[in-house]
């Protein structure tokens, strides 16, 4: 099956702004996030669309949020949902030439440690971003943001992509049509990926089971900017 | 679809049906069960109609008739789930619904469909598991509660092997649809003895229809469409298996959801037992071994 970018972006950002809504009643810490089941749309979407559907998830949480959430820190939300949609394209499409699915234990495993670090992503953005923009630390803001996205994104996400690619439907998954500018080498595209995953490693460690804040431990921000440079190089 | 895509879908299906007491919880005390068939069948049916507009041309005759039959069962199901929860503690109901797994594999015996060994020991395993995690407790099961649970459990068995057998025949997706519009009627029809008012003696506020909705796209639509999808590619006793391990997820969900959404509960050694016994009995069931010890020992 075969679906034009224009519905496929108006599909994304009408499931995303509706299930988005839905929830916004299941509200974790008030006024910035909430029980999100939405966060299963993104990697689907990103794999699915490219990045149309990375598009749609950024401006779908932007819409979301003006029904009730809407502050500064809603640009955190569109950039993290934006790349919870485009790193898994990116991230799927440097490590393989085949169109994705979970037809294999191999892809599968490729899924979740994908969902893994794009889970880690987004809660680093979110949390780290907040630390920035507002001086304000909030772990649990980090904690919430990383299950919600890697919950949902397997729970959901994961059984959705099955659907979408299955014999019944077949859906036909955006082809990634560019060129690596950095990562051309495969070496090189290993040990960026790699040491991207050790910094939200080291960094999920950091605030999951050593408790740390930025604020007291400065290294977490040298990682943090690190993390964002091999970031840069992995999505250009 | 592999037998792991399968499984991933069963299992989703599960999560999604054992987080659903969470939504139901939130919904007002005096809300009428049959309100709650009418509204999440009724906009799940919408939602399936929208979305998948053009396959409804493919509506045949049997499709009507089947889907309708599936309706049937289910709300007979619901209306003798609802009176045996009303007679039994909830820990006695929830071990009796559990049971099953137990009869589908006796009911497709009478349809001369053999389960394999496998699948028998995993099921058996699963029982034991139940049994642990209610903690061995036999009393008040002696009451008319246990006659409406265990006629749940038939209609539980029927309704997957009535599933089983016409998804096979007919397009999955246009089944699930027909089935959500005549659950909507009969829920309907109930209401409407209950409350003549129906739609205009609730209270809408965002709070209860954001519950409604999240109910009737994860546990009616999404769920139903992906059951219908998985038992294509499966046996209805594959489907019993999984859809046992809910006690697995929900001890899951009651550790990870914060407790003002149901979670943070303390979770008791034996809930714990009986969850790695249940997993065990369901990995039991998806494995081979028995089967190829048979065809060993045959060669």
């Amino acid at each position: 099956m075969r679906i034009g970018k224009g519905k496929q972006f108006l599909i994304t950002l009408a499931a995303f702004f509706v299930l988005g809504i839905s929830f916004k009643v299941m509200v974790l810490v008030e006024g910035l996030t909430e029980v999100r089941p939405v966060n299963a749309i993104p990697p689907v979407a990103g794999l699915i669309c490219g990045p149309i559907g990375a598009a749609a998830c950024g401006i779908g949480n932007l819409l979301a949020d003006m029904a009730g959430t809407f502050s500064e820190s809603s640009a955190l939300g569109v950039i993290g949902n934006f790349l919870a949609a485009y790193l898994p394209y990116r991230l799927w499409h440097l490590f393989s030439d085949e169109e994705p699915n979970l037809h294999s234990g191999k892809n599968i495993v490729k899924y979740c440690v994908i969902s893994a670090v794009c889970a880690m992503t987004v809660s680093w953005i979110l949390a780290f971003g907040l630390y920035i923009m507002q001086g304000i630390w909030l772990e649990q803001i980090y904690t919430y943001v990383f299950f919600n996205n890697l919950g949902f994104s397997i729970g959901l996400g994961m059984p959705l992509f099955i659907i979408l690619t299955s014999d019944s439907v077949r859906i036909e998954c955006c082809r990634f049509t560019g060129r690596n500018y950095i990562l051309e080498q495969p070496v090189l595209r290993q040990a960026v990926c790699v040491g991207y995953a050790g910094f939200m490693l080291l960094l999920f460690t950091g605030v999951e089971v050593w408790h740390f804040n930025p604020a007291e431990i400065p290294w977490m921000l040298s990682v943090s900017a690190a993390a964002a440079v091999s970031l840069i190089v992995i999505l250009i | 679809m592999t037998k792991t895509e399968n499984n991933i879908l069963l299992i989703s299906i599960t999560l999604c049906w054992a987080s659903s007491y969470i939504f139901i919880k939130n919904l007002p005390e005096d809300f009428s069960s049959y309100a709650y068939l009418t509204l999440t069948c009724g906009i799940a049916a919408l939602l399936m109609a929208l979305i998948f507009a053009k396959q409804l041309r493919k509506l045949r005759k049997n499709t009507w008739i089947k889907g309708g039959i599936l309706s049937i069962i289910l709300s007979v199901n619901l209306l003798t789930e609802k009176k045996g929860i009303s007679l039994l503690a909830p820990s006695n109901a929830s071990f009796l619904a559990a049971l099953t797994i137990i009869i589908v594999p006796l009911l497709m015996l009478f349809f001369r469909q053999k389960p394999s060994k496998n699948l028998m020991l995993g099921a058996c395993i699963i029982v034991l598991g139940l049994c642990i995690s209610t903690g061995f407790t036999i009393s008040g099961f002696y009451s008319t509660g246990t006659f409406y649970m265990l006629a749940t459990c038939i209609g539980s068995a029927i309704y997957t092997i009535a599933v089983d057998r016409y998804v096979k025949e007919e397009d999955p997706l246009l089944i699930c649809i027909v089935q959500m519009i005549f659950s909507t009627v009969i829920g309907f029809i109930f209401w409407y003895m209950e409350d003549p008012k129906t739609f205009a003696c609730i209270l809408y506020t965002r709070e209860l229809l954001s519950n409604i909705f999240i109910l009737a796209f994860f546990a009616k639509a999404y769920a139903y469409i992906v059951l219908m999808f998985s038992q294509k590619y499966t046996d209805a006793v594959s489907v019993t298996v999984i859809a046992a391990t809910e006690p697995v997820i929900t001890l899951g969900l009651s550790v990870l959801l914060p407790a003002s959404y149901g979670g943070g509960q303390g979770v008791s050694s034996s809930s714990v037992a009986g969850a790695v016994v249940i997993a065990a009995g369901a990995v039991v069931a998806g494995l081979h071994f028995l089967e190829r010890r048979e065809k060993n020992c045959e060669v």
